[in-house]
């Protein structure tokens, strides 16, 4: 929290200074004196102005994110609220509707429509994405995979963020340990996915009442966390 | 009144989505101190990734560079100001202050510094009320909601940051055009 002040301090003061030194900047230049205005100063700024503006357009594109950190850039979206945006300020020159009316179609688009475009996936801990059966078969969604090296184009087919924990769900039955670790670390962590931890599977059929039937997040096979040491690693600590 | 409002959603976007204690005393100094909308909607998003500060100030640098345009035209009509004044006025010098101060018809010299001085000082205060406004209605808001469920729902608010940018771009190629004519 100290740092986060000291943090935000430093913010205030950067902004301050840049922000006035910027505006100060003419009458340090030419205040003093009587020194002519140089003509090409308007026409530079005239110029300028525009282009850094244009680069923080692309910029702020390409800087968007759906919830679960999916680049949005290449869904329709922004592109539809912008052209809204300019066409409404074109019409009514009112820069504080153009902006609000821009954004709030662009968070209902995002919202309701984005997941239709974006192939997006739930990888937390209650849908785990990777599952391997008690005979040591591998699973990506339900579907079988043959080569573990296809495991991280999945991931990636999916718009799976390369700094989220991929759970992988082990059957019981499966206690293949050293199999499990070459899996995380040769085609999990060597492919960019470095976070990863595995959960156990249990079925509802015995077992303390409190623990077993409990459907977690609509998935139809019951298990539950097994709190383990070591069971979240990231080895590029 | 534009200013309120748009304060108050750069309030409500830096508490919303800076992720930080205190939101409203930060949102009352990047207020008073920076009085640029730009900055206070486009800075959200360096400060919620804790960027380093020479980022942070390269990006100032960058989304504010045409303020340093805005002062060759006042040179000339504010050299008899005084000069905590005249450091007053400098740091007002923002978009639509300009637009007012550039285009007022008063001549003569003491009127029309008494007119930028009053306009200063009210556009200020508005835009500090707004957004100190926003800031706090969203931390009483987090008493009572859960935060995690604010951030659900402001998801994609980070659009105004592109849209404000786009509004400005439009404004200044319609500029462009007007001035080729």
């Amino acid at each position: 929290m100290g740092n986060e002040i000291l943090y935000m301090l430093g913010v205030v003061a950067v902004g301050f200074a840049v922000n006035f030194a910027l505006r100060a900047l003419p009458f340090v230049l030419f205040g003093s004196s009587r020194r002519e205005l140089p003509a090409w100063v308007g026409r530079f700024g005239d110029f300028v102005s525009p282009v850094i503006i244009a680069a923080l357009v692309v910029y702020s594109y390409a800087t968007l994110r759906t919830a679960a950190g999916a680049p949005c850039w290449l869904t329709p979206w922004p592109y539809l609220a912008g052209a809204l945006t300019v066409a409404l300020q074109l019409l009514f020159r009112n820069p504080l509707a153009s902006i609000v009316a821009g954004t709030v179609v662009y968070m209902c688009l995002l919202n309701c429509g984005c997941r239709t475009v974006v192939n997006e996936v739930e990888y937390d801990i209650d849908h785990p994405l990777i599952r391997i059966s008690a005979d040591g078969s591998l699973y990506f969604k339900d579907s079988p995979v043959r080569d573990p090296n296809e495991l991280a184009a999945l991931l990636r087919k999916n718009n799976v963020p390369k700094d989220a924990t991929i759970y992988i769900l082990l059957d019981e039955g499966y206690n293949d340990q050293r199999a499990l670790w070459v899996l995380r670390h040769n085609y999990l962590t060597r492919a960019g996915y470095p976070r990863s931890a595995w959960i156990h599977s249990r079925r509802a059929v015995s077992g303390r009442p409190e623990e077993v039937g409990r459907s977690l997040g609509g998935s139809s096979t019951p298990y539950e966390r097994v709190p383990r040491r070591g069971t979240e690693t990231n080895f590029r600590r | 009144m534009g200013y309120t409002t748009m304060g108050f959603v750069a309030g409500v976007l830096l508490a919303a989505k800076g992720g930080l204690v205190l939101s409203p005393l930060w949102a009352f100094l990047t207020s008073s101190l920076w009085v640029t909308g730009t900055m206070s909607i486009a800075g959200v998003q360096p400060i919620s990734e804790r960027a380093p500060l020479y980022a942070f100030a390269a990006m100032t640098l960058a989304v504010n560079f045409r303020y340093a345009f805005y002062g060759f035209s006042m040179l000339s009509r504010w050299r008899s100001a005084p000069f905590a004044r005249k450091c007053y006025l400098i740091l007002m010098l923002t978009d639509e202050n300009y637009a007012l101060e550039s285009s007022c018809r008063i001549h003569e010299p003491k009127a029309y510094l008494r007119y930028c001085t009053a306009i200063s000082v009210f556009n200020h205060s508005y835009w500090i009320a707004g957004v100190v406004a926003g800031a706090v209605t969203v931390c009483l808001l987090g008493f009572a909601v859960d935060p995690d469920t604010i951030r659900r729902h402001t998801n994609g608010m980070e659009f105004s940051m592109a849209a404000l940018f786009l509004v400005i771009l439009t404004d200044q190629m319609k500029g462009l055009l007007r001035h080729g004519k």
